[in-house]
């Protein structure tokens, strides 16, 4: 059969399956007003890269979202460029052997958002991330992050972090390409 | 006051003082809006 156009009552073969790219690893629910959210079993062998998404809830103030890989706390680089909806203003930031991702996401009272890729968590190497900054509400940004984890160490598990407050609801949805 | 909470996984609570700690170490603060350029 022609991937990926199936018919009623097509059997799936292994070859079918194996050509599937995206799959998803899990869902967490974000709970009431917490801090931070640590996700576990998230990384495996079974997938060299992933995306994380997390939209929906809301946020008891306007601030970013941090993203961390394991309990590391060191050595998180990226740059980012950010316009702001209102003004069209272009302004860069940097995280330079930082102890977060900071701003990789968005935490506002009007809902989060958070859209990350990241290359190898699971492998003994150093990670690669990209992710798309887009702020929910009139008064927020947008922009493009990219940037790498220089620590080669194999993760299993993410934090997403508040800068500030603190989120209710949404969820995260982890998802392993082939 | 109590402290914020902390989810892994399912399973929401209050942060331990080292958790806290932890927390208050990345510069987190309760209510401060400070995202990035917000006119």
């Amino acid at each position: 059969m022609t991937y990926p156009s199936f018919a009623s009552g097509d059997v799936l073969t292994a070859a079918d399956m194996n050509a599937v790219g995206l799959w998803l690893v899990k869902t967490q629910t974000v709970g009431t007003a917490v801090s931070s959210v640590n996700v576990t079993g998230a990384f495996s062998s079974s997938y060299y890269n992933y995306r994380i998404i997390y939209t929906g809830g809301t946020s008891s103030v306007d601030n970013d979202l941090k993203l961390t890989l394991g309990a590391s706390a060191t050595g998180y680089y990226a740059g980012f460029a950010y316009v702001a909806y209102g003004t069209g203003t272009v302004t860069g930031l940097a995280n330079n052997n930082a102890t977060s991702w900071a701003n990789i996401g968005s935490q506002r009272t009007t809902g989060n958002s958070l859209d990350v890729d990241l290359f190898g968590p699971n492998a003994a190497f150093r990670t690669g991330m990209t992710a798309r900054y887009f702020g929910i509400s009139t008064g927020a940004v947008g922009g493009g992050m990219g940037g790498f984890h220089n620590v080669a160490t194999a993760y299993t598990d993410f934090t997403i972090t508040c800068t500030s407050g603190n989120i209710t609801g949404g969820t995260i949805y982890v998802y392993g390409y082939k | 006051m109590s402290k914020p909470f902390i989810q892994i996984d399912d399973e929401v609570r209050e942060m331990t003082d080292e958790e806290y700690a932890e927390l208050l170490a990345t510069g987190w603060t309760p209510d401060t809006s400070v995202e990035p350029n917000e006119p």
